[in-house]
């Protein structure tokens, strides 16, 4: 039943970053969403063993953890791809016409919204609001804000970082 | 400790403060609708069915999260009250798959009780007819979530009473289920004790024991305020 993560824990940077942050965190029950935020970002997702780890290194019960993680959006039980492209589809940039962007994503990967592409190179995500209105319409590349974005440039700057042509 | 007044339905009562509205309803046999609350586990407001109209608030109150307070004014039977605990009625049955007369639970339900008393005859909104998993993995007992209404009684009774914490919700919205571990079948959860009290908490047919026929379910959630009382007496 109980996981063996010491040994893994040496050779995995991932596992040895979500160790370190759970002592900071003196392994208390309620730091559990910072740690899982730290575990989303090391791995992209959260996999289940690793909720494993963290809800038995914290005495939190599993279904706590997991309602925890399927409440909030944020977090994710599925690999949302190396690459992101996060489109927003708030009010200012739905009007600017992020609708045509997403259209352009679907004919050129072949991805609807929260889809990833089957090699994992990328994901593709709606935002209601990244809270950049002025830049509308608005993406998100691997975690930089791109503003007035033209759907063919948005497909060049993906095809630069994927290298999927 | 000092007695507060309070008005009840234009009664005067003089009743304990740090009491919830409910409780002291209960004390003095005035009836308040609920379906979440279970007396000795932490009450949440869930169901909306105990709302209760205070004066000087606009918005309604639910009796079982709202204390008292010195000259509250409450009124637990009006018209608007009525009028919420039909909608809300009516939305527990257009939510799932309720389906009385095949249910284990069939005449000793709560919430077929409820639905006699607000005097419901038709449902007014669209069904939703989810798909729902019927859970029989466990040895002994079956978790139905066609004809859970998410009170989470037995969430709560897992956690505070018997301490294991097998269930809790996963999702938000119409997606919402209840959940063992992590979202793993009943009967290869590791946290699950099998004490059964989850099964006594249910106010529906959602949790029941296996060789049950229809309509023979026998609940006792009364034996769940009991078994906290005991436990504190110990202490």
């Amino acid at each position: 039943m109980v996981v063996s993560f010491k040994e893994s824990a040496k050779t995995d940077p991932r596992i040895k970053l979500i160790a370190a942050r759970m002592k900071k965190e003196g392994f208390k029950p309620d730091s559990l969403i910072e740690i899982l935020h730290t575990a989303q970002g090391a791995y992209g997702y959260l996999p289940k063993d690793i909720l494993l780890y963290i809800a038995q290194s914290l005495r939190l019960p599993l279904s706590r953890v997991f309602s925890t993680v399927t409440f909030y959006h944020f977090f994710s039980l599925k690999s949302k791809g190396e690459h992101t492209c996060i489109v927003c589809t708030g009010t200012a940039c739905y009007v600017k016409g992020a609708q045509a962007l997403l259209n352009k994503l679907e004919s050129s990967f072949g991805l609807k919204p929260g889809q990833v592409t089957a090699d994992n190179k990328l994901g593709v995500q709606v935002a209601r609001c990244i809270g950049a209105c002025g830049l509308a319409p608005a993406a998100v590349i691997d975690n930089e804000v791109a503003g007035k974005v033209d759907a063919e440039e948005l497909i060049q700057t993906i095809n630069m970082k994927t290298g999927i042509v | 400790m000092n007695k507060i007044p309070v008005v009840i339905n234009d009664t005067k009562l003089e009743v304990d403060p740090h009491k919830t509205i409910l409780e002291v309803c209960r004390e003095h046999d005035i009836e308040i609708l609920t379906m979440c609350h279970l007396k000795g586990i932490i009450d949440i407001g869930a169901c909306r069915l105990c709302l209760v109209e205070v004066e000087g608030v606009h918005k309604l109150m639910s009796a079982c999260t709202t204390k008292v307070a010195p000259n509250m004014v409450v009124k637990t039977s009006t018209e608007r009250i009525r009028r919420y605990q039909l909608i809300t009625t009516e939305l527990f049955f257009a939510e799932r798959n309720h389906v009385c007369a095949v249910c284990v639970s069939n005449g000793k339900c709560e919430l077929q009780q409820l639905g006699y008393k607000v005097g419901l005859d038709s449902i007014r909104y669209p069904f939703l007819y989810p798909q729902c998993d019927v859970d029989t993995s466990h040895a002994w007992y079956v978790m139905d979530h066609n004809r859970c209404i998410m009170c989470t009684r037995c969430v709560r009774v897992c956690n505070e009473v018997e301490g294991a914490h097998n269930w809790d919700v996963m999702n938000r919205g119409h997606q919402v289920r209840i959940i063992s571990d992590f979202n793993t079948p009943w009967g290869e959860s590791i946290s699950c004790t099998s004490c059964g009290k989850c099964l006594h908490a249910c106010p529906t047919g959602a949790i029941w024991p296996k060789a049950i026929v229809q309509g023979q379910l026998q609940k006792n959630p009364a034996m769940i305020t009991e078994l906290i009382a005991r436990r504190k007496m110990k202490l």
